[in-house]
This record gives C-alpha cells, structure tokens and sequence, in this order.
C-alpha cells in the first residue's frame, strides 16, 4: 500500500491529542487532494495489512497505572469462608460530571468479621482527566465510603436531570446515590426507599418496564445470608467455600419510579416475588421487539430466568419454554454474568452466560421460533470456557468490523482447586474471543494483550470510550488487587459511528432503545441495555462497527425508543460520535 | 473299571501253554525204537527236537510272559487304582494311574481313569487335560467327553462346556446326563430356553439334585413361565429335612422377584431353633427386597433379641434403617456391624456407601481411608476409597485409588470406570481414554464401557472435536446393541438428535429412556423439550411436571453445612 505525506503524521504513541491532530491534519487535505482521499482514510483508519488474523499491535494495552488507577479492592478474606469474599466487585463506566469523558467507580467489598482490613477500605471514582489520566474524587464526591459490605453498581439517571445517579448494591443493604449535577452525590437512599434492606444484592439494571420515561430498578438478590451464620467446608481436608446450593436463594426486587425521586416496591405486584432462586446477573432489553423492555436474569445452581414483560406491570417467566433456563441436562448451572446483543446479525437478541468451570459459558442465539438454539458448542465457547469460572461478560465489536465479539472475565474462588484439579487453575485469564461472522469464536489471546495471557481472579467487568476515539474499551476488577483499565488499540482501525441518546419522553438514558444501522447491505442493530456483565454498569453511548466500507457509503439509521417513537437517522458521519434528541411531539 | 478283557488275555495265555504241552507229548511218542546207534541218532534227535520245541517254547513263552506283563501291568494298575477307588483311597488310586499312564501313554481308558479320579479329587484343571487326552486318542469317547463337559462346567468355561456337550448329543441326543448338563451349562450362561428344554426333558435327573431344580425354576421364571417355576420350587418345598434346598428355592423366588413364593417357602419350613435365624434373616431379606423395610426391620431386630448377633444381620437393620431415611440409625447399624466383625469388609464397604449417597463426604473420605488401610489388597475398599474421592472432586486422589484397585482386580468394571472418570476430572483426558479403550478391548461384551466412553466422548465433543461426536454415537448403539436396557444410552442418542434438531427421531430414543429409568429427571426434561419443539405441548407440560417432580425429591436437605459439601468446583 503507497505511504501518503499524511502518513508521516502518523502517532507512535497513540495518544488522544494526536490522533485528533492526524484527523484534523486528514480533514486539511482532502479539498485539493481529493483523488487520494481513499488512500488517505485507508492509511490513517486502517492497518497497513490484513487485520484479521494478524494486529500490528497488542489489541487491548494494559494502561492501569498509567491512568493513574491505584485503588484496591478488598474482600475480606478469611477463616470463616463466607461466599461473598469471592463475588465482590463491581465497577461501572459513567460521565458523572457530564464533560464528554467516561469516567470510573469502583465498589469496594468491606470487612468480615475476621478479615479485617490495615487501612481505611473506600470506594474509587476517578474522574477521566482526558490525557489518558485519571483522578480518585470519591471522597470529595462523597461516594468513598458505604456502611456495607459493598457489591455492584448499575449508573442510571433516574431523575432525568441529565447527570448520571449511583445505585450500589450490597449485604446487608443497598443505597442509591444522586448525582448532583457539580461533582458531588447524595446518598438519598431512605427517601427514595430503595434500601433492599436484609438482602444480599448483586447486580442491578436501570431501565423502563412501563415506559412512563423514568428509570424503574430491578435488583438481582443472591441469597440468604448472614456473618454470624458459619457454614463449615472442606477441600482436600483444608477449609474451603462451601458450594452455592448452602445458601438458600431469594427473590427479585423491582422498584417502580414514582417519578418523584421516590419508589415503590412492586416486586410483588409484578410477580417477581415468587420467582426464588440465587440471582447474580441481569440485562434488560426487548426480547420479543414488541417495544417493551424484557429481563433476562443469570441464576447460579438455580434455573435462569427469562422474564417477558407483560405490558401491564407483570412478568412471565419464559426461560424453561425457551430452553435457556437450564443445560441439556436439566440442571441449572452457576450463572453469573449474561449480555444481549446481535451475535449472529439477524436482529434479535441474542444472550451469553458465563458458569463454573466444567459447565462452559453459554451462547442462546434467538431463533424465529421463540425458542433459543443452544450454541455453546458449535460457536466454540464451550471450547475456550470449559475450564474457566467466568464472571463479567460483554459483547464487544473491539475491531469494529461489524460482528460482536465477547470478553470475559474469569477466575476460580477455591485456592484449593489445583491440589485436586490439573486443569483448573484458581486465576484464569480473561478471554477475547472475535467472532468470525460466521456463528464461531476465534480466541485472540495471542494478540489481546499481557492481560489475556496471565491468570487473575476477576470479577466486574465494564465497558467504555475513555478516549473517545471508538474502540471500545475496558476495565475488569480483581479480587484483592487492582483493577486493570485496557485500552484499545485496534476499534479506530475500522470505520465506526457512534450515538449518544437523549431522551426526551422517553427516560434521558435511553435505555431501552433500539438502533438501526443501514450501511452497505448490511442492517446493523444494537440496543441500549439495562445491567449486562456482572456488578457492572456501562458507556451507555453505542459504538457501531461499520468494517470495511468505502468513505463515500451512506450510513442511515433508525432508533426506535423506549416510549415507541421510531426516529430515522440519516448522513450519519463516519467515526465520530453524534447526540441523538429524542423529538418532540 | 472293565476288567474283563484282561482276564480273556490270561485264559489266552494258558491256552497256550496246553497246546504247547500237547505238542511235546506226542512228538515223545512218536520216537520209541530197538537200535543203539539208531537210538542214540533218535535220541539226538529228540533232543534236538525237544531242545528245539523247549526253546521255542520257552520262547514264546517269554514273549507272552513279556506282553502280558505290560499289558497287565497298565490294567493291573488301573485295576488297583478303582479298588483303591472305591475303598475312598484316592489319592493312592491316583499314583497308580499315573504309574498306568507312564506305561501306556496312549491308551485312552487309562487316560480317562485318572482324569475321573483327579476329578474327584477336585483337581479339575489336571483331570480336564487327562480328559482331553483320551479323547485326542478316542474323539469317540462319549463317557471322556461328559466328564470333560462336567469338569469345564465346574471351571466355569461353559462355552466349552456347551461345545463337548453339543458333540456328545449328536452322536447320542437322548443322552439324559449330557441333557442335565446342558441345561445347568445353559442356565448358567444366561441361555434360558435351552436350559428350559433340556432341563426339562430330563425331569427324574433334575429332580435328583436340588440345584437342577433351581436351575429349571430359575430358567422358568426368565422365559416367563412363572408358574413351573413355582411348581419346581415347591418339589423342593416338599422334600423332609431338605432345609437347604428349600433355602435355596426361596432364594431364586426371591431374586426373581416372586416375594409371595418366596415367603410361602420360607414359612412352610419346619426346623430347630439355629435354622430359625437363617429364615428369618432370609423372611427378612424377603421382605427388604419387597420394600417393606419396615417389616424388615421388624424380623431383624426380632433376631437381635434372641441374641443372633451377626455383622449380616446388623448390615441388613442398617440399610433397612436407610431406606426408611433414619439415616443417623442406619450408620449405628452399620457401626454395629463393624464392631462385631471388624474384619468383615462388607460392613466397612456397606456404611461407605450410605454416607456417600448422603453425601456425607468427610466421614466418608476418613472411612475410605481407614477401610483401604485395614483391607490394603482389595479393590472393592480401594474403588469406594476412589467413589468417594470421586464425589469429593478429588481427582488426582480418586486416579491412585482407582489405578491401584484396577491392579488388584483388572477385570472390575467398576475400577476400570472410576479411573477413568477420575482421569477426565483431573484433566488427563487422554487417560480416560486409553483406560476406557483398554477396557473395551478386554471386554468387548460388556456394554457399560462403551456407555462410558460414549459420555466422556460426547464431553469432548463439546469442545470442539466432532469425530468425537461421531464415534460417541457409534458406541452408544453398539452398547445398546450388547444391552438393550440401558437408558442412559437411549438418552443420549435421543439428546444427540435433538441436538440435530431432529425432532421426531428423537422422540424414539427418549421414550425408549423414560420406560427404562422413568425416575430418571434429565429424561424427562429431554422429552419435554422434544415435545415443547413439536408443538405437543400438553406432552410437554406433563414431561415438564414429572421433572420438576422428581427433581424436588433430589434436592438435599436445605442448606446444610454439617453435611460438609464442598465447594461447587
């Protein structure tokens, strides 16, 4: 491929400011070379050779401490194996202070009664500095500290102010944090009456059952448990956490908005009360595209749940008709995590589950029947995952090509494990896994990055554009240590578009809504989720991968929005953001 | 023993000695007259002549006297052997055979005495190789043939049992003792309506022996002629003082699940008081296998209190206990029984078992230990060692135990089976399957192997490797081709076409499953799922019901931390 002037200009570091100047200097040539223009857009957008099986570069880079992330996470690890030193923690990506940039929170875990911590345990909010760096703020911000043992976090505005709201899950309670808009949040919990009060919570999701345009909450319980109940275990004659099933599972919560910066308990009303089982991970889209948002809920050792919204305040529970409640077998597996999204291109969607080590992760893909077609196997994630416990999950299209790809986030909760297993290890890499196009998974651990190629104990699992730049990045907490904040270093290398939403009748997230992508033949559909991964929150902007397409392709589009107002979108500009209005009456 | 003919041979003999005798005598006569030099040339020769005669004489006698030594000697020998025989002295008769057969290697009656007399003496392998050697001389020998047939019965070689067997019936069909033995070789093999028709036409032999008429009940009740079965068994009922035989006809009735028959036989004994333990032991036994554990434990503690003290009695009070759910009483049985006969294995074995179905995994696991330490060469401790290690995912343990059982007793299916499963969950998965290859190679008939290597391959399978798949599905009819009752096989091959898609193929092998093993959950849930795909979804709801069911009644005990389950990995 010739090298073109602009080429010089080229960064070797990529760094946010000069790829803006490269684009900039781009924009600069193209009235009087307008005959290169193609090479050009090649030459700064795309990789000198084919990408596919072979990235100049590591995909993901590892930029943690570059960031200037020091947090750590602490679980309380002790003598007494209580379950939840295993499941902590979340983590979510969030324009707190509305400046463009994605910014990080992390949830803390807490102390035990014999694990105790040295130092002052504290959440982390690290507000984006936009040069790469990142600054803690969580205590001027007032969300350090939580008088709890702290789990997940699912970012959502409920109140439409346009500043995104904290919801933090937790044992023995939960607390919803308002963001006031100048850099600080309140803890409005008690008014609001979203406490969850005696339950063991784990994710959470933010989204619009009956789409009055305010954000209800779904809250995911785990199960029943208390400190001063010691539940002894052993492994290989050594202390060790007992199996899930010891623990008894509890309902749902679903908290109606009343609008008013209050909620009501509804769980009940809307029959989730009565669905019990030990719950972990949640996503919230439109199953059926009947325009209204649906659940679908990760259940560990307890059958997972498909739940239908009915348009009328109630649910049913689909899954077993589905068949993505249990295994072949019957048995329901440890659920943790689960997104949704388009993996096979035929705008439905589709679902992925990450289960213990021998289980594998699972892929549902949605077929036109209603039924779900188990393709664990063909798709080759049951291959990858097997000996992996996964957590985190997300679909990810980090080369944007168009086809979703899957991260992970993996890692075992017995140290024992290796005595009794060989092919079990206690931490486990994270998994990459591109998607061909074709229904299969291709494992990109050789090209992800040092972070795929090490064992860790991870946990949470977030995505989001810290650099603006449309590859999508991300973050995955580990048990004990730091978090590990990637950058993406190949989405740029493709076209890409992407839509930040606003709503207007609808609630301001736009959580909810489904986007159309018309570019070259192909219908390209993404959705805004509630929830997704595990304990983790998202960008709630939507990157679409466009892949190869000549410069001069027209990008069109539609969104269909959570109230049912369907909007086109056309002349939509190649790899950049655009603000999306919802329109008026 | 046919002495006959030697005694033909000696009058032989002397026959010819008088005829010699005769001879001499005239040939004197002939040779008396007057003239001495014409006497002395007549003396000379008849001297020459007598000299001549003598000597021939003497000749033949020597030759006769030699022959008949020998000849003598083998039968003389054999001869004394039966007296030795029969005067209870057999090992003695044996010497003198062997003296018989160094003289007469060949000779096929010899041959087939010694091989009768080892037999008597229990010393089959020997008799069975003499036997064969007198029909290599004679294939004629149809009394060397039934006692080879009988010997390779005993030995449990019964396919070549049945071969001698079919031989000798051709030549002769209404041979009743080869009849008898057929149909006990048949019987044992599994080939019931053979042991029906043979044993059945020989009824005045079968009814000699109370384990032919065991045999002959045991056959009917296979061919599903319950009702001569019952007649038989009460031949045996009605027989004075056979007390044992009638034991052993409640014990057919009972393992062919003919409670009622098998009661009436017990109750109907008349007997002293230390045979009044065993039935009732045995009334007891009944009554277990008929899930009246109850009434089980009735009898059983009934004996307990007469002060029948027995490791036997109290494992029988344990699992009555268990099946009752008093699962805290049965392990006191158990440990009862333990205490009593502390070098009894079964007790040890029996407990372990109990608490790995309560997964009660530490106490099990120290259990395991402590029983394949006290019983370091069998495999049985050594395969629940492994069973338990197994539950408690302790594979690289449950791979020691189980190899070291598999040296110990390489034809167990069941070490061969926990190895592999052992070296699947630890990781070594090619392991698994050279153990389950080898096994198969070993015993190409026994379908559980190929059942094994079907599932572990279908495991595989999921990661990718579809001539895993392939061959998987190949196994699975081959081993259902072998045994027609395994559903476990029919599931998977129904799941497999599920898989497919194809539905109504599916249906087969499923519905197949659920008559096989219809508390089996997955089974169900397997044909809801075909049945919910085909729109049958009445089918399905019920399909569906019957799972959650039987799944509630898997479900341990509620959170339940003593139980010591660890975690879920």
């Amino acid at each position: 491929m010739l090298r073109t002037p602009q080429q010089t200009l080229r960064p070797t570091i990529r760094n946010d400011s000069i790829f803006w100047c490269c684009r900039r200097t781009l924009q600069w040539f193209v009235p009087p070379l307008t005959a290169f223009i193609s090479f050009v857009s090649l030459n700064c957008l795309q990789p000198a050779q084919d990408y596919s099986f072979s990235p100049r570069t590591e995909i993901f880079t590892d930029v943690t401490e570059q960031a200037g992330i020091t947090w750590r996470h602490f679980s309380g690890e002790s003598q007494d194996r209580f379950l939840i030193e295993t499941m902590g923690g979340g983590v979510a990506f969030l324009d707190f202070d509305g400046d463009g940039l994605q910014d990080l929170f992390f949830v803390n875990g807490g102390e035990t009664p014999h694990g105790k911590s040295t130092m002052p345990i504290h959440n982390g909010l690290y507000r984006n500095l936009g040069d790469g760096r990142f600054q803690d703020v969580a205590a001027k911000a007032g969300v350090d500290r939580l008088p709890f043992y702290g789990m997940g976090v699912a970012a959502g505005d409920f109140d439409n102010d346009g500043f995104p709201d904290l919801y933090v899950t937790g044992f023995p309670r939960s607390a919803l944090f308002h963001n006031n808009g100048n850099g600080t949040f309140t803890d409005v919990t008690d008014r609001a009456g979203v406490k969850n009060a005696g339950r063991w919570a784990a994710s959470a999701a933010w989204f619009d059952f009956d789409r009055d345009g305010y954000l209800d909450l779904i809250v995911t319980n785990y199960a029943q448990f208390s400190f001063d109940d010691v539940k002894k275990c052993e492994l290989d004659g050594k202390p060790a956490y007992c199996a899930q099933k010891a623990y008894e599972g509890i309902p749902l919560t679903l908290y109606h908005n009343n609008g008013d910066g209050t909620f009501t308990d509804v769980s009940e009303r809307s029959g989730l009360a009565k669905l019990v089982g030990r719950a972990l991970g949640i996503v919230a889209v439109d199953v059926n595209d009947d325009g209204w948002t649906d659940l679908f809920v990760a259940r560990d050792a307890s059958p997972n749940l498909l739940l239908i919204n009915q348009k009328n305040g109630t649910f049913r529970d689909v899954a077993v008709d589905s068949e993505v409640a249990y295994n072949s077998d019957g048995v329901a597996r440890a659920g943790m995590g689960i997104d949704a999204g388009d993996f096979n291109g035929d705008g439905k969607p589709d679902f992925v589950v990450t289960n213990f080590n021998d289980e594998y992760h699972s892929l549902f893909v949605n077929s036109p029947s209603g039924l779900f077609d188990d393709r664990s196997v063909s798709s080759r994630l049951a291959e990858f995952s097997r000996p992996l416990v996964g957590w985190g999950i997300h679909f990810i299209d980090y080369d944007n090509d168009g086809n979703l790809d899957l991260m992970i986030a993996n890692g075992h909760i017995n140290r024992a494990i290796e005595v009794t297993r060989l092919d079990v290890k206690y931490k486990q890499p994270p998994l990459l896994l591109r998607n061909d196009g074709n229904g299969r998974f291709r494992n990109m651990q050789e090209f992800a990055g040092a972070s795929f190629g090490a064992g860790q104990s991870a946990r949470g699992l977030a995505l989001g554009d810290f650099n603006n730049d449309g590859g999508l990045d991300a973050v995955f907490t580990r048990l004990d240590e730091k978090p590990v904040l990637l950058r993406n270093n190949e989405g740029q290398n493709h076209s890409w578009v992407g839509l930040e939403l606003r709503g207007t009748k609808s609630n301001r997230d736009g959580i909810g809504s489904k986007i159309t992508i018309d570019v070259a033949k192909r219908k390209l559909i993404r959705w805004i989720t509630g929830g997704a991964s595990y304990l983790s929150s998202h960008d709630k902007r939507v990157i679409v991968g466009l892949g190869d397409v000549p410069g001069s392709t027209a990008i069109a589009g539609e969104i269909r929005w959570p109230n049912g107002t369907v909007q086109h979108l056309s002349n939509l500009k190649r790899n950049q953001y655009h603000k999306i209005v919802e329109p008026g009456d | 023993m046919d002495l006959t003919g030697f005694a033909e041979q000696s009058s032989e003999v002397n026959s010819r000695f008088r005829s010699l005798s005769v001879v001499g005598t005239k040939t004197m006569t002939r040779v008396a007259r007057p003239n001495l030099c014409r006497a002395l040339v007549i003396a000379f020769r008849w001297c020459s002549w007598t000299l001549l005669l003598f000597s021939c004489a003497a000749f033949c006698t020597y030759r006769v006297s030699f022959g008949t030594t020998q000849g003598d000697s083998a039968e003389r020998r054999a001869a004394k052997a039966l007296k030795l025989a029969e005067a209870g002295n057999l090992q003695a008769a044996e010497d003198e055979l062997r003296r018989a057969v160094a003289l007469e290697p060949d000779n096929g009656e010899v041959l087939q005495e010694i091989g009768t007399v080892l037999a008597m003496e229990k010393k089959l392998e020997e008799s069975t190789s003499f036997f064969e050697r007198a029909l290599r001389v004679d294939p004629g020998a149809l009394v060397a043939r039934r006692y080879l047939a009988a010997n390779l019965w005993q030995l449990h070689r019964y396919a070549e049992a049945r071969e001698n067997l079919l031989t000798l019936l051709k030549a002769k069909p209404a041979d009743p003792q080869a009849l008898l033995l057929l149909g006990m070789v048949s019987e044992n093999t599994g080939d019931y309506a053979t042991a029906v028709r043979t044993l059945a036409s020989v009824p005045t032999l079968v009814r000699v022996q109370s384990e032919s008429i065991a045999a002959l009940a045991r056959s009917y009740y296979h061919t599903g002629e319950a009702d001569k079965a019952r007649r038989w068994l009460n031949e045996l009922a009605s027989r004075p003082g056979e007390t044992q035989a009638v034991l052993l006809g409640a014990q057919i009735a009972d393992e062919m699940q003919d409670y009622q028959t098998a009661e009436t036989l017990l109750v109907s004994l008349q007997s002293n008081s230390s045979e009044q333990m065993t039935l009732k032991y045995r009334l007891a036994l009944v009554k277990f296998h008929q899930k009246q554990f109850g009434e089980s434990e009735t009898l059983v503690l009934q004996l307990l209190d007469a002060g029948h003290q027995s490791g036997e009695i109290y494992r029988l009070l344990g699992w009555c206990r268990q099946e009752q759910h008093h699962h805290q009483e049965a392990v006191h049985a158990f440990q009862e029984a333990i205490n009593l006969e502390p070098t009894d294995e079964a007790s040890y074995l029996d407990l372990g078992k109990v608490l790995l179905a309560e997964r009660r995994l530490v106490p099990a696991l120290e259990l395991s230990k402590r029983t394949a330490n006290a019983f370091p060469d069998s495999s049985r401790a050594l395969i629940l060692k492994g069973s338990v290690e197994l539950a408690a995912i302790l594979f690289t343990d449950a791979v020691n135990s189980f190899t070291r059982a598999l040296q110990l007793d390489p034809a167990s299916p069941d070490a061969a089976i926990g190895l592999a499963r052992a070296q699947f969950g630890s990781g070594m998965i090619q392991q698994a399957k050279a153990t389950l290859e080898r096994a198969i190679a070993t015993f190409p008939k026994k379908a559980r192997f190929q059942l094994e290597l079907a599932q572990l391959l279908l495991k595989e399978a999921e990661t990718g490797d579809e001539g895993a798949g392939t061959r998987a599905e190949q196994l699975l009819k081959s081993a259902i081709a072998l045994d027609d009752s395994l559903a476990e096989a029919y599931y998977h091959l129904g799941e497999l076409a599920l898989g497919r898609n194809q539905v109504q193929r599916a249906l087969i092998p499923l519905e197949r499953a659920a008559k096989l093993d219809p508390a089996n959950a997955k089974i169900h849930f397997a044909l809801s799922r075909a049945f919910r795909r085909l729109g049958r979804n009445e089918d399905a709801a019920k399909e569906a019901a019957l799972y959650d069911e039987l799944k509630e009644k898997e479900r341990p005990g509620a959170s339940d931390p003593s139980a010591d389950a660890p975690s879920n990995n």
